[in-house]
């Protein structure tokens, strides 16, 4: 049950109650032409017609490319710093149900043995406010993976429509200690929540017989992968838009005297990501590299991190340059 | 805060050339309290930083029964092999590690040992045999097939002479067909068939096998047709990594990471792997 509201006249109120206190206020933002996740210092900026931003909120969490550490190379000294994390409190505010499902698989596999606190620190400062979805488009299909617009998994504070407000729920004791410090922002009241638009489950799609066809072995050298993956083109541009998604590289940059090691995305669709220095690569071809993409979603991601491998975004459909629906594979894998 | 992504500071002490475009470095590091508390099990690897260039996977080729040091061995190949090639006694780099599994070294005690290497693959079969020989007493009897592509391209020559001169060991050195010199007194062909030539006894022996991926593969199929159990025969998989700590996402063979889970693995746990090679 919603017990407060928060009217979007008061939008304004809750942005600056946010960043009055230093903290950074994140929504989708029209930016060139597109709907993305960006800072924003008022509610004007603030998109209201929208399905679903075009990049994933993980930025805020995992940024494209962070510096972890710097060093100044002498005549004969080498001097290494480690840097502090930059973690503002952060509000990603007009999320989605399905992309804040992603968060628990991330948490999992960030704090996996080894603790990389450019992650968890980040997460421990970073609210995650939900929007439930009152449109879909014929990309979403959060339903077909088990979630739905009421779902709130990996929300801190879930919001729904009601027309010139949103009923609040505060999920998490993150969410609550939310509400209760900006409590002047939110008012109390009963209004009826907008309905939400379910997007209609994909019907040749059974999630469980997918899992099931990937623990057995022999699909590996199927040429179902070729001939379903042959025209990805292997831009890497699902992976990039994917919430799940978090590969990445280190790299140098810099001069001979002095530079930086970042810590920037990378994907699993690129040839380089697996080469070898010999020259040998364990995933040559494209295929096998589309095949590990949903293998990680579909196998053995949840499997080792029991969090969501795939949340039924749709951004990997609505991007992909060459119309390769990772929804025609899961079809071909309930068969 | 703890930042996993940073390395310790080493210096170069000692420099060897080991093959053509192949050198080992004795590292130590430059805290002196790591110094002295820095330990690792025979088999895991590290990351090593040409600073400025990035990092690089190799094993610790050195033995955990030597302390105080480290060494690597590696082929200057790329970007930062290529900036650490360039290094010269003295130097510093970076190195963050030990990651990952290691050989069940003490649970061998009592067996016999067959190590089986080729070409760059021996330096981390190196860290074993060195702990193995460091307590010579512990073990049965020890074999070591050994083969690269031609003379000069075999590591650790002195080392090998000094497995050939030792009465405890078994070393049988190859090259491939068109590799051999006029002086060469080894064997010529290929490493899985000069393996079956040689046919150790499979019995209360234990296998150790690293080199290229076609290698370890005919390798793998030339134990077993001798004898050997998959249960005892170890390999290591190396896998280009960045992060080394489970992480980054490529060094995995479907759901296995090799940097978590591995490197080192049974020719039985290969098995159960994905083809994913």
């Amino acid at each position: 049950m919603a017990d407060k509201i928060l009217k979007k006249a008061d939008l304004g109120k809750l942005i600056e109650s946010v960043t009055g206190k230093g903290g950074r206020f994140v929504a989708p933002t029209t930016d060139s032409r597109q709907i993305v996740f960006k800072k924003v210092k008022s509610a004007e900026e603030i998109a209201t017609d929208y399905i679903l931003a075009r990049n994933s909120f993980k930025e805020f969490l995992f940024p494209q490319t962070e510096v972890v550490a710097e060093f100044t190379l002498g005549k004969d000294t080498v001097d290494m710093r480690g840097v502090e994390v930059h973690a503002p409190q952060t509000v990603i505010f007009g999320a989605r149900p399905c992309e804040a499902a992603s968060l628990k698989g991330m948490h999992a596999l960030f704090t996996w043995d080894f603790i990389d606190e450019f992650y968890t620190k980040r997460e421990d400062n970073t609210v995650v406010v939900t929007v439930g979805c009152t449109k879909a488009d014929d990309a979403c299909f959060c339903t077909t993976v088990n979630l739905s617009p009421a779902s709130t998994e990996g929300a801190d504070v879930y919001l729904r429509e009601a027309g010139e407000s949103y009923t609040v729920e505060a999920i998490t004791d993150k969410g609550k200690k939310f509400v209760e410090a900006h409590a002047a922002v939110f008012g109390s009241g009963s209004v009826k929540a907008d309905p939400l638009v379910m997007p209609e489950k994909i019907a040749n799609i059974d999630l469980a017989k997918v899992s099931e066809r990937l623990k057995d072995k022999t699909h590996y050298d199927d040429k179902v992968w070729p001939k379903l993956t042959r025209k990805c083109i292997g831009c890497g541009a699902c992976t990039f838009v994917c919430p799940t998604c978090r590969c990445f590289d280190i790299v140098d940059e810099g001069t001979a005297f002095e530079g930086e090691r970042r810590k920037n995305w990378d994907s699993c669709q690129y040839d380089t990501f697996t080469l070898h220095a010999s020259g040998h690569n364990p995933r040559e071809h494209q295929h096998q590299r589309w095949r590990n993409r949903f293998m990680c979603k579909f196998n053995f991601f949840p499997e080792k991190f029991s969090g969501k491998g795939c949340v039924g975004c749709g951004r990997c459909v609505r991007v992909c340059p060459v119309r390769l629906d990772i929804t025609e594979v899961m079809e071909e894998f309930s068969k | 805060m703890n930042n996993i992504y940073l390395p310790n500071l080493v210096t170069i002490e000692d420099i060897y050339e080991e093959a053509p475009d192949v050198r080992s470095f004795r590292l130590v590091f430059k805290d002196p309290k790591l110094r002295d508390t820095f330990e690792f099990k025979t088999g895991q690897f590290g990351l090593y930083s040409a600073f400025g260039l990035g990092e690089s996977t190799f094993c610790i080729a050195s033995s955990p029964t030597r302390k105080g040091y480290i060494q690597c061995t590696f082929r200057k190949s790329g970007r930062v092999t290529g900036g650490l090639a360039q290094l010269s006694i003295g130097d510093t780099m970076g190195f963050r590690g030990p990651y990952g599994n290691h050989f069940p070294v003490d649970e061998w005690k009592g067996k016999n040992i067959v190590f089986v290497a080729g070409g760059i693959g021996l330096p981390p079969v190196r860290s074993v045999i060195w702990n193995v020989l460091d307590r010579r007493e512990d073990f049965g009897h020890i074999t070591i097939v050994y083969g690269a592509k031609t003379v000069a391209d075999l590591v650790y020559k002195e080392e090998l002479k000094h497995w050939e001169a030792r009465g405890d060991v078994t070393l049988v050195q190859t090259v491939d067909p068109g590799g051999q010199t006029a002086d060469w007194k080894g064997k010529v062909g290929f490493v899985p068939t000069v393996l079956k030539e040689a046919a150790p006894k499979a019995e209360n022996t234990v296998a150790v096998t690293c080199g290229p991926p076609i290698m370890i593969k005919f390798v793998l199929n030339a134990l077993l047709e001798l004898g050997f159990e998959e249960e005892s025969v170890y390999t290591t998989l190396e896998n280009r990594m960045k992060c080394g700590v489970g992480k980054c996402g490529r060094c995995n063979v479907g759901d296995i990471y090799v940097c978590k889970e591995g490197p080192v693995y049974t020719a039985a746990e290969i098995k159960r792997m994905y083809n994913d090679f």
